[in-house]
């Protein structure tokens, strides 16, 4: 699924984000991201959304590489993926149901079909009710589930989620991971970036990137642990 | 094509949020845009009834000889016969003073009562020659060799003039297609920059998610299309008003000035306008999204 070699990032401004990171991702694996803050986290997520290129080595994500003048890849990658960004990217003056129904317009899916998928997508998030709200009128939490909603109803085999329990209570952060990680059983890729541990470190059948300083150390846990070593 | 198909209405939707978004703008977008393919219109016209001018006038070219005062009714018949033999004389025609008379009363109308001042009939006889325009200078200059012949007039001088009025037309209206066309274009894809300035979080949320360009760009090309073919609307009612009005004054008081049928005046005026309109408001539409790449 993911195939980092020596990937690093290097800002304009000269900041070393991430140094010469080896990584390595399978399908359904459920992978957590964690580290203190300004740690590369969001670097590392960045990415492998395609939205930074490496400055030196290389990275594939399904298949298409991640590199600068690929941006016709990075494009046909974007579509497969189901992004939860950190501060939403929601589109203001949209219904949430328009807003999910955003992500899956240019994906060649007839509107009636788009419409039922995020409708499904709505439900399984609890948001069944609110479908027809604005999302400027909604709170916190039921924006964050709006913008997982888009992600999901793609039906990607990719989710990557940027802190998404950023902001919320004990509660709620844990609801958030719970459904996130819920995807998993569909054979979807899962990954998270957390700066909460405490919520997390419980977790078994997961693969932890603990990143420090740009560098990264792996820990496999459980069924995850079992499959790598296969 | 079939996710245009799929995602019509929403397109649709899109560009009217785009153009509500920025109503005011909106608005004097669209009467600068309909002011300005009205102007445009307007000199479409006028070539288009200057052009039937000087066609009327080279399908009509004549030569008017006066006549000595003392000629007689035998040798004025023998001049008729002799002109009638010469090379491009299509038709000669003896007008006498009360015909003379009678033509300019005609042509005064209301006005007629000018001629009462006169004690005497003040027009002379002339013999009316019409002629292929080519032949123009031939023929005058042997008609002001015939004996009998007192002088020659033709309307060579008019003709050249009304040319010349149209040419200076042709290149004013040249300048002003130019002018409006750069006018609209900026306009419009001002407009479309303000549209994706104000849309820049949706515009990044849906590269993000992968949309392709022409998706995004797509309900911003459709504002500045609606833009111009709102303003052209606006320009034909204006041009179709005022065409129907200037026929209407023009029957009445200039009836000698040519005029194309209205009908089709008015029929190529539409299609010019909706055509002009269409093809500034995708061009305006394309410049405005390439200048905010």
């Amino acid at each position: 699924m993911i195939k980092a070699k020596g990937v690093s990032l290097r800002y304009p401004d000269g900041t070393l984000a991430l140094k010469g990171i080896d990584l390595e991702i399978d399908t359904g694996e459920l992978v957590y991201i964690t580290g203190p803050s300004g740690s590369g986290k969001t670097s590392l997520l960045k990415l492998l959304m395609g939205i930074e290129y490496p400055t030196s080595g290389s990275l594939k994500v399904m298949g298409q590489s991640i590199a600068k003048g690929q941006e016709g890849n990075i494009r046909r990658l974007r579509k497969r993926i189901g992004p939860v960004f950190q501060e939403f990217r929601l589109i203001q003056g949209r219904t949430a149901l328009e807003n999910v129904m955003m992500g899956m317009r240019f994906l060649g899916i007839p509107c009636r079909q788009a419409k039922e998928n995020a409708k499904s997508a709505l439900t399984r998030l609890g948001l069944e009710h609110k479908a027809l709200s604005m999302v400027e009128n909604l709170s916190w939490g039921e924006a964050q589930r709006v913008a997982i909603a888009r992600a999901v109803a793609r039906k990607p085999r990719l989710i990557m989620a940027d802190e998404p329990t950023g902001n919320l209570d004990h509660d709620n952060a844990l609801i958030i991971l719970d459904l996130l990680t819920s995807f998993r059983d569909t054979n979807t890729t899962v990954i998270i970036t957390t700066h909460a541990t405490h919520l997390i470190e419980r977790q078994e059948n997961a693969t932890f990137i603990r990143m420090n300083g740009g560098n990264i150390s792996v820990e496999r846990r459980g069924k995850a642990y079992e499959e790598y070593l296969v | 094509m079939k996710n245009t198909l799929y995602n019509a209405p929403y397109f649709m939707k899109e560009a009217g949020r785009v153009l509500w978004q920025n109503r005011l703008s909106s608005v004097f977008s669209f009467l600068s845009t309909g002011l300005i393919l009205f102007i445009l219109a307007v000199i479409v016209a006028c070539w288009s009834v200057g052009n039937l001018l000087i066609k009327t006038m080279q399908d009509e070219a004549e030569i008017s000889a006066y006549l000595d005062r003392d000629i007689g009714t035998e040798q004025v018949l023998e001049l008729i016969e002799t002109i009638k033999g010469m090379e491009g004389v299509r038709d000669v025609q003896l007008v006498d003073r009360e015909a003379a008379y009678g033509r300019m009363k005609e042509i005064l109308g209301d006005e007629a009562g000018v001629l009462e001042l006169f004690e005497e009939n003040p027009f002379e006889a002339f013999i009316e020659v019409r002629i292929s325009l080519g032949e123009l200078e031939k023929i005058t200059e042997r008609l002001e060799s015939l004996k009998g012949i007192n002088h020659v007039r033709n309307n060579r001088e008019v003709l050249e003039r009304v040319q010349s009025i149209t040419i200076g037309l042709k290149r004013l209206g040249y300048l002003i297609v130019t002018a409006v066309s750069i006018s609209t274009l900026v306009i419009v894809s001002h407009m479309i920059r303000q549209g994706i300035y104000n849309n820049r979080v949706q515009v990044g949320a849906l590269r993000l998610l992968g949309a392709p360009e022409s998706f995004i760009g797509f309900p911003f090309v459709l504002a500045g299309l609606l833009l111009t073919l709102a303003g052209g609307l606006l320009a034909s009612f204006v041009i179709v008003f005022l065409v129907n009005r200037t026929y209407s004054a023009m029957a009445g008081s200039l009836p000698f000035i040519p005029l194309p049928a209205r009908n089709q005046l008015v029929s190529g005026l539409l299609l010019f306008v909706s055509s002009v309109s269409i093809l500034l408001g995708v061009l305006g539409s394309m410049f405005g999204l390439r200048s905010t790449k």
